[in-house]
């Protein structure tokens, strides 16, 4: 620690400007207006020094993260200094230039004046739910440019001298399919930066200028020597993974590669993706600020949750990301479904780590953003309708337990529609919400189970799209865990076989009573399952998360014929045999 | 009525208060809690009580008391083996609720594991339409079997929950009749009588809970009463819920889910009384003990209700006084983290090993032990000195654990510890003040529990609140609470309904259900007619979202049509809480609600002597360390015991006030006034003004 900085300076200042981006966000979620940022709070906000570096973050969902690290700097390239006026807030939803990962998420930046001068900034991202595109919500699986995607949005400013630019306000409006919500949500965006710049005002006034400037120096220098603190727990060493997205999207059954070769050296991480897929046609491409945030997931997760979201915690890792590829992809490459391949970076890292440290990683997840969309007419309203649910799966098994089952994973946490909502919404009737069987990786510990959402439709004419991940490529396990099961999409017509469907597929017609059955990946296992303690297994077995087949196959726990006991015996038997 | 009792049980210790309604005279009792069976203790204390007071036990007129057995069975898992009864395809639902992940960067975090494992979750065939007609009737040959099957488990309780039964109880009934004929002696909570909600997790996860609470709360509520009998004392005790209100042994019995937090609501009952007696409406409540510190507010006199809380991290969906706990209290630990900053919790040393101070063998650093450094608790020991302070041990810790890994010395760290959990507390008061829509500035802060005293002007001061109010007796206020409460029973029906003319006729009538209910439980518990109160609202939204804001309504506002003012009153609502309203948007109404309330009378308390209403002089002083002021420093600081203190004395800090069961820091240039009723009201600023409202 350096000599002028304060230990309780630093722990209150931090703390106090981390409320700042806290109660920036409560702005947000409070006076937005859609239900993705008011109840998904699929928002974030943050604090950045006058250089334009990051201090504090208060991020809702971790693919936030890094999303809006270059956006001052960006504002400043494009804007001089000299030239940003008090009232000024800018606004930009293009990836290829700071503005977030894909379009539907807009960022706005306010500088924080004070006697004057420019003494820090104040910025949001919130996903919008509309930004204009081919299809409603903008996301579509088989978009092959970013220009199918919806509008961008140059770095242009929102605000002058505290006053809304209404040519901007008005064309951003004119290209949305839903312009009162957005203008409800870029007020509140507006609001929130307000609130953040007036109490950012009290802070700086609270310490003095030159007491600030020093304490946001020591913040970021704080956060660095933690993420290293932390990476030096890791052993030295260089640790390589690669594992596959099932298809682009529109090039279907071609998988693409993820690879990765981690080197820790002392205190600091080098992420080298070299070998990855080129950038693809289909949706799946990051530009590099994202794969910096899901790295940076990775090892804030892996170092410690309570680590400032600052520029420090980039300084102590280096990302290598090959251009023109799917983790650093380049104009026009289309960006909308980024998030499924950031799932598979998240896992890729901890695979490499895994082999580093065992015990402080999780076996893959789900890591997969499994999406039902269901559109169509409402016999009962005569409305069109659009209903997405995202499905949950498994989470990896790990040194201390088994892993969580139907949850969220990685760069998503978000909930789900209550079943006594969407029914009285929409002519769908959801006939089961469970645990699929033996989906969990089998191991010392188990994964954590997919679930199985099975949809029946009660009206005609309605379509289907799905969005799946790991349809092909199971999530693997972890220190001789085994697998967890893939997912799959089901069809199965009123008077007709049941067929299996591909992992994205598009506008798939449905009459009623028509079933569509989805079985969410679970996730891989850790340890040897011929370990687990044998009272465990049966435990699942009885409460239908493993069968009788699995439990005698991968765990070599044999039952009774009355599945009512264990057989020891037999049991010690199998297990004995198997071992040896 | 002669004697009323309150009774408040916490984890260590067992609080009672007595008043006498005739001479409004207050007393109290402090003894170890017995955790095994919490009325061994409630009751040696009360006789106890009686005894030192000479009271004879049949004068006791009046008995309340909050109890920790539904809150500790969920923490400790000691609820009663439980089955369930749902749906067919949603046995798993209770397990993944709403399918999020606890923490979001840490890997190793475990969801909390249901109290109904899947074994023993029954599914039966049967399902509803949205519109509550009947798609699949029910399956009476499978729910025999099931029935039968956890009677030969030996499995003591039920839970059933189908889906939209809120919409149409008439599967849900078949399966209690079905349960009573085979299996009458189980214990069975059915979602459309717990809580009869729309969203089926929330609903579910309530109703699981009460049934694995009931036999517990049963065999407690047995034991209890059968005490209190025994005891020669000739009342039928109330039990608090966590809405503040009381209710008999009996409801609580059918209803134990509505008591699973009632641990902090009788406090936050007793200083809405202070806000009714001192007119300070507007309050902020802060209960500081050994691991954490409660907060909640208090607005024009109404504690904020919560329908959202959650127990252990299972939504319950009954109506709950909205309090939060933050992990910052007396016993909290200080440390040095890997980056160099000074943090303070959320570990916390608690009662044993304790502050170090203490000599129980706490060796880290804590708050208490920050406190006793800077000489601003009694270094000659606490608790009328049954409790001695090892300062030096204090002295060391913070030396060997902050000072030699910085450069901070000893009185640096020891107040830079306490400045840390101070701006700790504030972001707490933040999370309920200014992230709701309201100024700290505009509320008076209630200080109670036993840390409270030694920070609550700083915490003032940090959120520039003006007046701090502390009560006579803070470590014994919450079973002051028990003692000026109403009984309250809280109803609900779901019914997503637009705003028409049309639509009145059916949430009258649910009103009307709801009220009849109210009124046989009221009349039940003996509450004349004219004690009766009856306060309804309407949970209502704008179509499509997610959310409600609860509107209070008047019912004669139903029976006059007038559902326009309903309408506005949540566009006004939706506007204060959210910053914005769209008169164009269509609202619907989701849930109604009534709370129904029996007002007990209330003691007028004992007003105490009267003083000169003059500056008052210490007979002791010492050195205390200040750094909450322009200069830092030591300080002679005057030492007032409480007991000394009469209505209308005066106190300029920086002094410290002892009482038995608490410590009350007054920094430099704040002052204090002893108000009519023994509360000690200090003003942060300075200068008490005589205020005409109180005198």
């Amino acid at each position: 620690m350096e000599n002028n900085i304060s230990p309780i300076t630093l722990e209150i200042m931090g703390n106090l400007i981390l409320s700042v981006a806290e109660e920036m966000g409560v702005t947000l979620v409070k006076t937005a207006y859609s239900t993705n940022i008011k109840e998904r709070k699929d928002a974030s906000t943050a604090v950045f020094d006058m250089k334009g570096r990051m201090i504090a973050q208060a991020e809702h969902v971790p693919m936030h993260l890094g999303s809006m690290l270059s956006v001052v700097t960006e504002v400043l390239k494009k804007f001089p200094i000299s030239s940003i006026k008090e009232g000024d807030m800018f606004i930009t939803n293009d990836p290829y230039t700071g503005g977030g990962t894909h379009l539907p998420d807009i960022t706005m930046v306010e500088p924080v004046f004070y006697n004057g001068e420019i003494t820090a900034f104040v910025a949001n991202i919130a996903h919008h739910s509309d930004i204009g595109g081919k299809v409603p919500g903008s996301t579509s699986s088989d978009a092959n440019s970013i220009f199918q995607e919806g509008i961008r949005i140059p770095l242009v400013k929102i605000c002058k001298n505290g006053s809304i630019v209404n040519e901007t306000m008005e064309f951003i409006l004119n290209n949305t399919r839903t312009p009162e919500e957005r203008k409800g949500d870029l007020y509140a965006q507006i609001s929130c930066n307000k609130a953040g710049t007036k109490r950012m005002r009290d802070v700086i006034n609270k310490y003095g200028k030159y007491k600030f400037s020093t304490y946001t120096d020591g913040l970021i220098n704080y956060a660095e020597n933690l993420m290293r603190m932390g990476i030096k727990k890791l052993p030295d060493g260089e640790y390589s993974f690669e594992d596959y997205l099932d298809d682009d999207g529109v090039e279907l059954n071609k998988p693409v590669p993820i690879k990765v070769n981690i080197i820790i050296e002392n205190n600091r991480a080098i992420v080298d993706f070299t070998g990855t897929s080129p950038q693809v046609k289909g949706p799946l491409n990051l530009v590099l600020s994202g794969t910096l945030t899901t790295v940076f997931y990775c090892f804030k997760a892996l170092a410690g949750q309570s680590i400032f979201s600052n520029e420090g915690i980039y300084r102590a890792i280096e990302v290598v990301a090959p251009d023109n590829s799917i983790v650093n992809c380049s104009p026009p490459a289309p960006v909308g479904v980024r998030i499924d391949a950031a799932q598979r970076i998240a896992d890729v890292v901890f695979g490499a780590l895994a082999k580093a440290a065992p015990d402080r990683v999780i076996a893959a997840c789900n890591s997969s953003v499994t999406s039902a969309i269901f559109s169509g007419v409402n016999p009962e309203t005569d409305k069109y309708f659009v209903y997405l649910e995202t499905i949950a799966g498994g989470s990896g098994a790990h040194k201390n337990n088994d892993g969580l089952s139907g949850v969220q994973v990685h760069m998503t946490n978000t909930s789900n529609l209550p079943i006594e909502a969407l029914e009285r919404e929409y002519p769908i009737m959801v006939e089961s919400y469970n645990f699929a069987p033996d989906s969990g990786g089998p191991g010392l510990y188990r994964g954590g189970l997919g679930l199985k959402r099975q949809f029946r439709m009660l009206g005609d004419n309605l379509l289907f799209t799905g969005l799946g991940e790991r349809h092909v490529f199971s999530p693997w396990g972890i220190a001789g865990g085994k697998n967890g099961s893939s997912g799959s999409f089901w069809l199965k017509r009123a008077n007709s076989e049941i067929k299996k469907l591909n992992s994205k597929i598009s506008d798939i017609e449905l009459d009623k009573e028509d079933q569509i059955t989805i079985f969410t990946p679970g996730a891989g296992g850790y340890g040897n399952p011929l370990f687990r303690d044998v009272e465990k297994v049966f435990q699942d077995v009885k409460e239908g998360k493993v069968s009788v087949a699995s439990a005698r196959d991968d765990y070599g726990v044999i039952l009774t014929d009355d599945v009512k006991e264990v057989d020891s015996e037999a049991t010690t038997r199998v297990r004995d045999e198997r071992c040896s | 009525m002669r004697y009323m009792v309150g009774v408040d049980v916490g984890g260590t210790f067992t609080d009672i208060t007595m008043i006498d309604s005739v001479t409004g005279n207050v007393n109290n009792h402090k003894l170890p809690s017995t955790p095994e069976d919490p009325s061994i203790a409630i009751m040696k204390g009360i006789e106890e009580l009686l005894a030192l007071h000479n009271v004879p036990n049949d004068q006791v007129t009046y008995l309340a008391h909050g109890t920790t057995v539904a809150t500790n069975a969920i923490i400790e898992r000691k609820g009663a083996k439980t089955a369930l009864i749902v749906t067919k395809g949603f046995k798993d639902l209770l397990e993944i609720g709403r399918q999020t992940r606890p923490s979001l960067y840490d890997l190793f975090k475990e969801k909390p594991e249901p109290v109904i494992s899947g074994d023993i979750r029954y599914e039966v065939e049967e399902r509803l339409y949205a519109n509550g007609s009947v798609r699949t009737p029910i399956n009476k040959d499978q729910l025999k079997e099931i029935v039968t099957d956890i009677k030969r488990r030996g499995i003591t309780s039920i839970a059933v929950c189908f889906l939209f039964s809120f919409k149409n109880i008439m599967h849900e009934k078949i399966a209690l009749e079905e349960i009573g004929r085979l299996y009458p002696s189980a214990y069975v909570s059915a979602s459309h009588e717990i809580v009869p909600e729309f969203r089926e997790y929330p609903r579910l996860s309530t109703t699981v809970m009460n049934a694995y609470l009931g036999p517990v709360m049963k065999k407690y509520m047995e034991n209890f009463r059968s005490s209190v009998k025994k005891s020669n004392i000739p009342v039928e005790p109330y039990i608090t819920q966590s809405n503040g209100g009381i209710i008999s042994i009996q409801e609580s019995v059918i209803n134990p889910i509505k008591t699973a937090l009632s641990g902090p609501a009788a406090g936050v009952v007793a200083a809405s009384y202070i806000a009714e007696l001192t007119k300070y409406n507007n309050l902020i409540t802060f209960d500081m003990g050994g691991t954490s510190a409660d907060f909640s507010l208090i607005e024009n006199g109404n504690p904020k209700i919560s329908m959202e809380r959650e127990i252990e991290g299972f939504p319950a969906r009954v109506p709950m006084l909205d309090i939060h706990t933050y992990g910052a209290g007396g016993g909290s630990i200080a440390w040095l983290d890997d980056g160099g900053a000074l943090k303070v919790g959320p570990e916390s040393a608690g009662a044993i090993p304790g502050p170090v101070a203490y000599g129980r063998g706490g060796t880290l650093p804590t708050v208490t032990d920050a406190n006793v450094v800077l000489g601003r608790l009694n270094p000659n020991g606490i608790l009328n000195g049954k409790m001695d302070l090892d300062v030096n041990a204090s002295k060391k810790a913070i030396k060997e654990h902050i000072c030699d890994k910085t450069n901070l010395s000893l009185i640096e760290a020891a107040s830079g510890i306490l400045s840390v959990v101070n701006a700790n507390m504030a972001r707490g008061v933040r999370l309920i003040s200014v992230e709701k829509g309201y100024s700290p500035s505009e509320f008076a802060l209630v200080s109670f529990g036993g840390g409270g005293g030694l920070h609550c002007g700083s915490l003032a001061k940090e959120l520039n609140i003006s007046t701090v109010i502390v009560p006579p007796s803070p470590g014994t206020f919450s079973s002051m609470g028990l003692l000026v409460t109403d009984i309250k029973s809280d109803y609900v029906r779901t019914e997503l309904l637009e705003p028409k003319e049309q639509n009145l006729n059916v949430i009258i009538e649910h009103f009307k259900e709801m009220m009849l209910e109210g009124t046989t439980l009221l009349e039940a518990e003996n509450i004349e007619e004219d004690k009766r109160n009856f306060i309804c609202t309407i949970d209502i939204r704008f179509k499509g979202q997610n959310y409600e804001l609860s509107v209070p309504i008047h019912i004669n506002e139903l029976n006059n049509r007038d559902i326009d003012f309903i309408v506005e009153r949540f566009h006004v609502a939706h506007e204060k809480t959210y910053g914005y309203s769209n008169k164009l948007a269509k609202v619907e109404f989701v849930n109604y609600r009534l709370t129904a309330c029996g007002n007990l009378p209330k003691v007028p308390l004992n007003k105490g002597n009267k003083g000169e209403g003059e500056i008052v002089i210490s007979k002791s002083k010492r050195e205390v360390y200040f750094s909450e002021v322009e200069e830092p420093g030591y300080y002679e600081t005057d030492i007032f015991q409480r007991s000394e203190l009469v209505t209308g004395d005066k106190i300029n800090g920086p002094a410290i006030v002892d009482q038995l069961d608490s410590t009350i820091l007054i920094l430099p240039n704040q002052q204090a006034i002893v108000d009519p009723y023994q509360n000690l009201i200090i003003k942060v600023n300075g200068e008490v003004k005589p205020d005409g409202k109180q005198y």
